[in-house]
């Protein structure tokens, strides 16, 4: 994933946050001890995220410790004392969408493509061990991948089908929580929520990239609807930003009311920041606020 | 029936005002408004129900232990379709599609899809435009099912229901039911001004009364 999905640390508790450090924290440290330190690197706020949530809606609530950082020998950090399984769950999930995205960056052009293409021989091995412990997730994030290529490839492709692909993987990834005693509506809500939240990560990446694409000239649907170039005026570009606001309001309106029928058991009020502000501060700063280059 | 107070999430010792406002605001999340044409909104209404019940037991409790305090019941929000939202599209006798209302109203959205698809190009008129955006909506593909409202609403301008579907849309896009709207920051900025206006007057006023004079007089000084 791509680090849009983060909490609003003004809004939060100081010890709200410090769980959230405490998980981020442990996300880590599971990432370089299962696939190596390298790995630690592919540590991101979606996997957080991904993680609290997993916690919550299970009923886990992992107490706290402190321990050398292992990036920082000399800093002292908060860990969680449990919930391995979830934390490793986690760390599957960021490993097989950091290579997922690599090999999406050497099919584009720019910077990333060597990089992509030095690095995807070196992380193979590491995709197959978080394969061979998630089978379904990795299922998923393949087929989001596949789906992906072709909804751009098609010349006519609106905005709805290309989101789908990343949309329906959330989904369903979501929708795998649910499986066991859990009664048939909260299914319905994770289904929901996974296909909204997906759908907004796709739309906030593509308005990020708006200008990059038009530079690199890979496949952007608000650089090809809006017509965008680097000759561009910086009208076009506002009606552009604020098209994309808009779609991106539409789908967090979905959001939120999903969201808001969550049964929740743990870090509630911090996975509600996250969607309620985290999310249209993302906004916020990507759209209206960032330097324009 | 769970604890009361549990559902609304205060404590039993709560004021009144706090259950009142605790109960506001979860009345505003779970409002049908939020849940138009949204494949959740029996589950929304159903949690409606228990915070409406939940309120009304709380305050029933309290009336009997305290009688004779007449303001601490302010009486439940009403769960009605009504009001300025976008209801779910209704049974409509002078419709041309009854059987694709009434299976989307019973959540089936492929059945509907199917019918409408079947129609021929020349047959489709504003309802079916109105009708294929609502299959849409539900369904996630929010861009499209704005095409197809927007349509619905040109074809047949006059038309109220296809008006409040188009609207609704458009309010959400404006943020007003989440995410980020940028003119309202800007008003916010403008109303920062006006303090800041404020702020200015009375640093000058202090740093003129350091020097003996008076900006802004006030009776007090008198």
């Amino acid at each position: 994933m791509f680090g849009y999905i983060r909490p609003l640390k003004p809004e939060l508790l100081v010890r709200e946050y410090e769980s959230y450090r405490a998980v981020y924290c442990s996300v880590c440290k599971v990432l370089g001890k299962r696939y190596g330190i390298f790995w630690r690197l592919a540590l991101s706020y979606d996997s957080t995220f991904y993680a609290m949530l997993l916690f919550s809606l299970h009923g886990v609530c992992p107490g706290l410790e402190q321990k050398h950082c292992v990036a920082n020998p000399l800093k002292k950090c908060v860990f969680c004392k449990s919930g391995l399984p979830q934390l490793q769950q986690a760390a599957a999930l960021s490993v097989l969408l950091t290579v997922s995205k690599l090999q999406d960056d050497r099919m584009d052009h720019g910077k990333g493509k060597v990089l992509a293409s030095f690095l995807i021989p070196l992380v193979g091995r590491s995709y197959r061990k978080a394969a061979s412990d998630y089978p379904w997730m990795e299922v998923e994030v393949r087929r989001c991948v596949e789906q992906q290529v072709k909804a751009e490839s098609q010349s006519d492709a609106d905005l709805d089908t290309c989101a789908a692909p990343s949309a329906e993987m959330l989904a369903r990834i979501l929708e795998h929580e649910s499986s066991g005693g859990s009664p048939i509506s909260q299914t319905r809500v994770l289904r929901e929520s996974g296909y909204y939240l997906g759908r907004w990560v796709y739309l906030m990446d593509a308005a990020d990239d708006m200008e990059r694409d038009t530079k690199s000239g890979d496949f952007n649907w608000f650089v090809k609807h809006f017509g965008l170039t680097q000759q561009s005026t910086d009208e076009e570009w506002s009606t552009a930003r604020e098209q994309a606001n808009g779609s991106l309001n539409l789908t967090m309106s979905r959001l939120c009311a999903a969201f808001n029928l969550l049964d929740l058991q743990s870090y509630s009020t911090i996975l509600h920041n996250v969607i309620e502000k985290g999310l249209p501060d993302r906004q916020k700063q990507l759209l209206f606020k960032k330097e324009k280059k | 029936m769970s604890d009361p107070y549990q559902v609304l999430g205060v404590s039993p010792s709560a004021s009144d005002e706090e259950v009142k406002t605790a109960y506001r605001n979860l009345a505003k999340k779970y409002h049908p408004d939020n849940y138009a044409d949204s494949p959740l909104a029996d589950l929304a209404s159903e949690k409606m129900k228990e915070i409406n019940e939940a309120y009304d037991s709380i305050m029933r409790m309290r009336k009997a232990r305290a009688q004779g305090n007449p303001n601490s019941y302010g009486g439940p929000f009403q769960n009605s379709q009504g009001g300025y939202g976008y209801a779910n599209p209704q049974p409509n006798s002078s419709s041309g599609f009854t059987d694709v209302r009434s299976f989307i109203i019973n959540g089936r959205i492929s059945d509907a899809e199917q019918i409408l698809d079947g129609v021929p190009a020349e047959n489709r008129n504003a309802e079916w435009y109105f009708l294929k955006g609502t299959v849409l909506y539900r369904r996630g593909q929010l861009e499209q099912a704005s095409a197809y409202l927007g349509r619905a609403c040109q074809i047949d301008p006059s038309n109220m229901e296809y008006r409040a579907a188009l609207n609704q849309i458009s309010t959400q896009r404006g943020g007003y039911y989440g995410g980020y709207n940028p003119t309202a920051y800007n008003s916010q900025s403008g109303l920062n001004q006006a303090c800041g206006c404020c702020n200015d007057l009375i640093c000058a006023d202090a740093c003129c009364e350091c020097f003996g004079g008076n900006l802004i007089p006030c009776v007090g000084c008198r």
